[in-house]
């Protein structure tokens, strides 16, 4: 089975295994934060994901960054995604130049957009939970837009 | 023995006398007299377990307190109910009033930290070094940044030690937290000793400009000031550090190392965001004060800049020490130290301190350093 990126339908299968596989979200412990994943290119589209406690509870679709109260959003050109996804998938995980942290942390590759600094501190504070959610696409078969 | 207590328990006839008759089964239920009405607890989320804030009800909440605690000096955790007179001891607590300690949603700090616990131990997958080889010059770099990060560890677990039993024990919640605070930062601690031993290196030069400026921290005053400059720049500046060491990680080993830490560093960051937020909110005409020690605090905290850090930051941001590699490290660090300065800023301001901006010798600082730098590395 093929899923589509950037979809609804992706997020919601990599929250579906989020819960399916409780005992490491749990380990990793209680994740309160909604971020945005914004997905840009020639049709630019932003989600809203929400995570409370272990799990990912909400992913919609949004036309406006105002229609959520985002603590940070993650900006990048599909093409960015895509060679991130690709690399999670040759090991199950990122290559180092590939993690979220690097992809945003230096450059303008990634761009986290906040207005709040602790909105923007919870990207790091659930570093690893956010981390650990991209990675589970690394077996997803992927049809890009 | 320095404390010897007002009455001597093992010889009082009184109390043996009553406990001889309690043995015999005499009890009068005394410690039920004035018990409060009892309360109603609701579980908000019941896949959280029990939260802080379900039980902050009635007397036992904060909001339900004073802002300033004058009954209660000793151990008594808020709620209790204190012996009548001068009977409970006083512990001298110097930190009595809610805007001295509280940071906004503390509870949830601390039920963050407590969920997200790990173990440096068995978390980092340190069986998965053999698997890559580190260049020479970048695991001699990587271990002197390690040094200095074990120095700066050591600090934050020191200020949140030193301050605790000064605070009021009303104030559980945010004593609890910094006990997390201890915690977390021995485990840093542990986990770049660990990592500067691991490939057999071990630990390089310790700073003698970095320690400086970390005694600036214990040495702060009054908590606030500490908090402010621990939390708030220390932390915040270090929180930047941590994902710039993530981002020029040798291995996934250190990257992932450097995921958990910086966690732990930002939930720091944001309590001590939340108390300088409610100290201005509740306390304004501290604001004097906190400015006039951010001004010296600002100038120590480039002792965190050191030659030996810079350096080293430098070689693993620019992969090597050809001068191609030194000139690319010297791009990337000067890029990262610009972010940390202008989210300390921006912090900074959504506390309610925007005029650092205008008061802060970082700025210049920074300029004079990077221009410093690159001379040196033109020459």
């Amino acid at each position: 089975m093929t899923i589509k990126f950037p979809s609804v339908d992706f997020f919601q299968e990599l929250a579906r295994r989020m819960e399916a596989d409780a005992a490491e979200f749990e380990k990793l412990g209680f994740c309160d934060t909604t971020l945005g994943i914004q997905v840009n290119g020639d049709a630019p589209h932003l989600y809203a994901l929400t995570f409370e406690v272990f799990d990912c509870t909400d992913v919609r679709e949004l036309s406006s960054p105002d229609d959520a109260e985002l603590d940070f959003t993650l900006a990048a050109p599909l093409s960015l995604w895509r060679e991130m996804f690709e690399s999670i998938k040759k090991t199950g995980h990122p290559e180092p130049a590939f993690t979220l942290n690097s992809l945003s942390h230096v450059g303008d590759q990634m761009a986290v957009v906040y207005d709040d600094p602790e909105g923007h501190d919870k990207f790091y504070r659930f570093m690893a939970t956010i981390q650990a959610f991209v990675d589970q696409a690394s077996d997803l078969d992927i049809e890009w837009a | 023995m320095s404390y010897y207590g007002s009455t001597d328990y093992s010889y009082n006839s009184d109390f043996n006398l009553r406990i001889r008759d309690i043995k015999k089964g005499n009890l009068d239920f005394g410690w039920l007299d004035n018990a409060r009405d009892t309360v109603e607890i609701r579980r908000r989320d019941p896949r959280r377990g029990l939260m802080l804030e379900d039980v902050e009800v009635g007397d036992y909440a904060v909001e339900n307190a004073p802002e300033v605690v004058r009954e209660n000096r000793g151990l008594a955790p808020r709620g209790a109910i204190l012996a009548e007179g001068s009977d409970q001891p006083d512990l001298g607590p110097s930190l009595n009033k809610k805007s001295d300690v509280w940071g906004y949603r503390v509870q949830r700090y601390w039920e963050e930290a407590m969920s997200r616990q790990w173990n440096a131990s068995t978390d980092v997958p340190w069986q998965d070094m053999d698997k890559y080889e580190i260049p020479e010059d970048l695991e001699y770099a990587f271990c002197q940044l390690c040094t200095l990060l074990s120095e700066v560890e050591m600090i934050a677990t020191d200020l949140p030690s030193k301050w605790s039993h000064h605070m009021n024990s009303h104030f559980q919640e945010v004593k609890a937290f910094i006990a997390t605070q201890c915690i977390d930062e021995a485990r840093h601690a542990e986990v770049f000793r660990k990592r500067a031993l691991a490939n057999g290196v071990g630990l390089l030069r310790a700073s003698v400009r970095g320690e400086h400026a970390l005694k600036g921290i214990l040495e702060a005053d009054s908590y606030s000031e500490g908090s402010v400059f621990l939390h708030v720049l220390g932390e915040g500046f270090i929180l930047t550090l941590f994902r710039s060491s993530e981002f020029i990680s040798p291995t996934p080993v250190e990257q992932r190392m450097f995921q958990l830490v910086m966690q732990d560093e930002a939930r720091h960051v944001s309590y001590g965001l939340q108390h300088l937020k409610y100290l201005m909110d509740n306390c304004p005409e501290v604001r004097p004060q906190i400015n006039g020690f951010l001004d010296e605090a600002e100038r120590h905290l480039t002792g965190l800049f050191n030659p030996d850090q810079l350096e080293s930051m430098i070689v693993l941001g620019g992969k090597g020490t050809s001068p191609k590699c030194i000139k690319r490290g010297v791009e990337v660090v000067g890029a990262f130290q610009g972010k940390q300065i202008q989210e300390y800023f921006h912090r900074a301001e959504r506390a309610g301190l925007p005029e650092r901006k205008e008061r802060s010798p970082l700025l210049e600082l920074q300029e004079r350093m990077i221009a410093g730098i690159q001379a040196a590395n033109a020459g």
